[in-house]
């Protein structure tokens, strides 16, 4: 039981840390971001490479800064320049641009299954509860932790954070106010497809690379994220927690139940308060 | 466009399909051909709700794929004569259809289509874990039997006539739908679209036209679900998967919905340039989806947009009686 | 009693803790135009929306031919006659301008629909665009569009949030003058609100001013211009 109950937290944290990235982008730019997926998948690809030529603890590094200056770039030439047009039209090109990564992975490293091997620092298992656990996914949930806290703490109080803040609610009225806005976008989108690869990197060791993963980590991350409404990155946080542990023990124990749990919660949610999705900037 | 005019353009799409039947010898063509024309009715259903409620639905191969199962489950008990079967698949779809639209048209923006996608996926798991009713993830075949509506279905299943019953029921289906919005249910439901508010205000109620045009893109997409599984034999749970439900709407963006017909002629480009780039089509999604967001970004109006476009320029020119300024030639 | 044809009672509408109207007593008498004037923010037009439904009432009534119909959305109470015009432009942009005011007719219950919708087109003079897309229109004909789209269908009541604006001064003044014309012929009462002083004092046989979501004077025109508390407030001594 308490293997589940660990693995289901041990999701919830990849998901911590998809959704934070996800978030911040809709928060922003009021775009669901449906090449998020693709992005995670590309940021585990890439730290594949990476940590075949030097080290995992290299890619941890390297793939979520090459992430960041790829989403400033999406955001600069993207979502910048569409940021007047219908937003479901935005979500069409990231639609397209979910395929275009696809197929880029798929054609620089194949279709078949990678594995990422688990960093020897991190290579033991420890104790808990009775149950030898793997010591690296303690590290992915220390991860988790670390993203949901680090972030929450960033955002209420520090100078960019409070700018974040204020361009998410009216970002007409804060570019009035002196805050550069489009520098901030690039910058916070940076920080939402960083995240995504960090995610990737990090999720690479205990979950198989497949040209399959970044559709089924995309859905989970957006009923995360309606769940837990897209108003507060604490709720997208608890709600990631909880999916994770109902992904894990319902895979066990009520599998069919398990899988539809989630999107009859998310289709609850959008009928009782779809305007949290629907955005309240006029 | 007037009546008689809809009418011509019918009988001559009509007789276009046959020419094309008896003219192109290549089954594998016709094939194709008809693969294209069963998607293209899909992506009239999917585009009628864009085009006349402003909806994007993530979720609407359910509809597709529902009809497929429930005529391939009712062939499968042998309850009902297949003709029957086709009735109450398309039926019952919108029926479901129209009761669900009465609940989530309410909901609007992006917040409708995560929740189209969200029921959509519902529709996917419970399709591909039912082994015991579905098939599970295999899919299940349908089992069609000798005879449909009269005819010989060996006769009717060759690549010829299969193509020109698809091909027929697309374009009579465009034919009912465009003679469906010159009725005050129409202009009801292009007022809504235009201004939802002042459509309130002046006496109009909103929800039911809504649910009405949502019912009725559901019916058209499982009308194109029931001819898939006559084109193939087999539904299968990927058919109700979300990505589908996202091709579709590429198509529906790349042809445009401004015409009726735009969507139908994305869903052909799709996969007559997928055709057409034989090795290259592995990376077929990518370069679709690299055109999607030209299209987007540079053309909104899609393909058929553009093309009515050039025709209005065309016949400008042609009343003046000289060449087009040089504005005017570019589309 | 006068039998009101529209009456509002004790209306009050509070949202995030902003009392936008506080208890407004107000009544229309058939065959009345009456101004609503004040100060921008008074709240003039947060009455306008909830009187036709487009705002919820946080208290009080709206009394149709004495009938309440405070609880009926605004669907409804258009269906019973209570129709209005917007201060933002609102018509459909995609369609043909008879096309929509036929629309709006059949809605109602008039014997002879497109009758009626070309007679209002014509009175507004916009007969000469009928197969005119809306979106194609100048302002000042959009304007009018919008309110033919309030006009047609034989209503009761007709609340108009300046209608005037944008307009210029001769466009103003011959809308005025049109309005009150209508208003006879057709037998509807208007509510108005309007900023141009001379629109409203011209045409009202009732004013009321507005302050702070307050009614603090109402009655005949040169009654209210007279008001030491309306000239305080908002005409200023120049009136």
């Amino acid at each position: 039981m308490f293997i589940h109950l660990f693995n289901g937290l041990v999701y919830g944290a990849l998901l911590i840390v998809m959704c934070a990235g996800l978030a911040l982008i809709y928060g922003l730019r009021r775009v669901v971001n449906f090449a998020h997926g693709a992005l995670y998948m590309l940021g585990a690809y890439l730290g594949y490479t990476i940590a075949s030529q030097t080290s995992f603890w290299v890619a941890l590094v390297a793939v979520p800064a090459v992430m960041a200056v790829l989403g400033a770039l999406l955001d600069r030439f993207g979502l910048r320049l569409l940021q007047d047009r219908d937003p479901l039209a935005v979500v069409l090109v990231t639609f397209g641009l979910l395929l275009i990564v696809e197929d880029f992975v798929q054609t620089a490293w194949g279709k078949g299954n990678l594995s990422v091997p688990v960093p020897a620092l991190l290579n033991t298992s420890v104790d808990l509860f009775a149950t030898a656990v793997p010591a690296y996914r303690i590290a992915v949930i220390a991860v988790g932790a670390a993203v949901a806290i680090g972030l929450s703490l960033w955002l209420r109080h520090s100078k960019l954070g409070l700018f974040v803040r204020a361009s998410s609610t009216d970002p007409t009225t804060t570019a009035m106010q002196g805050v550069n806005t489009d520098a901030l976008s690039a910058g916070v989108v940076g920080l939402g497809t960083a995240l995504a690869g960090l995610a990737g990197v990090v999720a690479a060791p205990f979950l198989a690379l497949s040209p399959s993963m970044s559709s089924d980590v995309l859905i989970d991350s957006f009923v995360v994220v309606v769940i837990g409404g897209l108003g507060s990155l604490a709720g997208a946080f608890a709600a990631a927690v909880v999916l994770g542990l109902i992904q894990a023990l319902g895979a066990v124990y009520l599998p069919d139940a398990a899988a539809l749990l989630p999107f009859a919660l998310m289709v609850a949610v959008l009928l009782w308060k779809p305007a949290g999705l629907a955005g309240s900037r006029t | 466009m007037s009546l008689v005019k809809l009418f011509a353009c019918t009988a001559l799409a009509l007789a276009a399909g046959g020419a094309v039947a008896s003219g192109l010898g290549s089954a594998t063509v016709l094939s194709l051909l008809t693969q294209a024309t069963v998607y293209a009715i899909f992506a009239l259903g999917v585009g009628l709700l864009l085009r006349q409620n402003a909806m994007v639905s993530f979720g609407h191969a359910a509809f597709f794929g529902a009809a497929g199962y429930v005529v391939g489950i009712l062939l499968q008990l042998q309850a009902v004569p297949a003709e029957a079967a086709i009735l109450i698949a398309v039926g019952g779809v919108t029926l479901f259809a129209f009761l669900l639209g009465l609940v989530v048209v309410r909901v609007p923006g992006i917040a409708f289509g995560m929740l189209t996608l969200a029921v959509g996926q519902m529709f996917f798991l419970t399709a591909s874990r039912s082994r015991g009713l579905t098939g599970g993830a295999d899919g299940m075949n349908v089992d069609w039997p000798s005879t449909l509506f009269g005819i010989e279905l060996s006769a009717l299943l060759r690549p010829g006539p299969l193509f020109v019953l698809c091909w027929s029921v697309l374009v009579l289906t465009l034919l009912a739908l465009a003679l469906l919005l010159r009725t005050r249910f129409g202009a009801i439901t292009e007022a809504i679209r235009d201004n939802e508010e002042r459509a309130r205000f002046i006496g109009i109620e909103t929800l039911l036209p809504r649910a009405a045009v949502f019912a009725l893109s559901a019916c058209v997409a499982s009308i194109g679900g029931v001819l898939s599984t006559l084109n193939t034999g087999f539904v299968s749970p990927e058919t109700l998967h979300w990505s589908v439900s996202g091709v579709a709407l590429m198509m529906v963006v790349v042809g445009g919905t401004r015409a009726l017909w735009g969507p139908a002629l994305g869903a052909i480009v799709y996969f007559l340039v997928k055709d057409l780039l034989g090795d290259h089509a592995n990376h077929w999604m990518a370069i679709f989806g690299a055109g999607l967001i030209v299209v987007i970004v540079f053309a909104p109006e899609g393909l058929s947009g553009a093309l009515q476009r050039l025709a209005a320029a065309w016949r400008r020119a042609g009343a003046a009686g000289h060449p087009l300024p040089l504005t005017e030639r570019l589309p | 009693m006068t039998d009101y044809v529209l009456q509002a009672r004790d209306v009050a509408i509070h949202y995030g803790g902003v009392k936008a109207v506080d208890g407004v007593d107000m009544t229309l008498e058939r065959g009345q135009i009456r101004g609503l004037i004040g100060p921008n923010g008074a709240g003039k037009s947060t009455v306008i929306d909830a009187i036709t439904g487009r705002r919820p009432l946080t208290r009080g009534q709206v009394l149709l031919r004495g009938e309440d119909v405070s609880a009926l959305g605004a669907t409804e109470r258009r269906r019973r006659g209570l129709s209005r015009s917007f201060q933002r432009t609102s018509i459909f942009a995609q369609m043909p301008v008879r096309k929509q005011v036929e629309l709006a007719a059949y809605k109602m219950n008039v014997a002879d629909p497109r009758a009626d919708a070309d007679d209002v087109l014509r009175e507004l003079a916009l007969d000469g665009l009928s197969e005119a897309t809306a979106a194609d229109l100048g302002y000042g004909q959009q304007r009018r569009l919008d309110l033919a789209l309030a006009l047609v269908g034989a209503p009761t009541v007709l609340l108009l949030d300046e209608p005037m604006a944008g307009l210029s001064v001769k466009e103003s003044l011959d809308l005025a003058r049109h309005l009150k014309l209508l208003a006879q012929r057709r037998d509807v009462s208007v509510l108005l609100v309007e900023h141009d002083m001379d629109v409203v004092f011209g045409i009202s046989d009732r004013i009321t001013v507005f302050e702070l979501g307050r009614v603090i004077a109402q009655g005949e025109p040169a009654a209210v211009r007279a008001d030491p508390r309306v000239r305080e407030a908002y005409l200023g001594s120049a009136a």
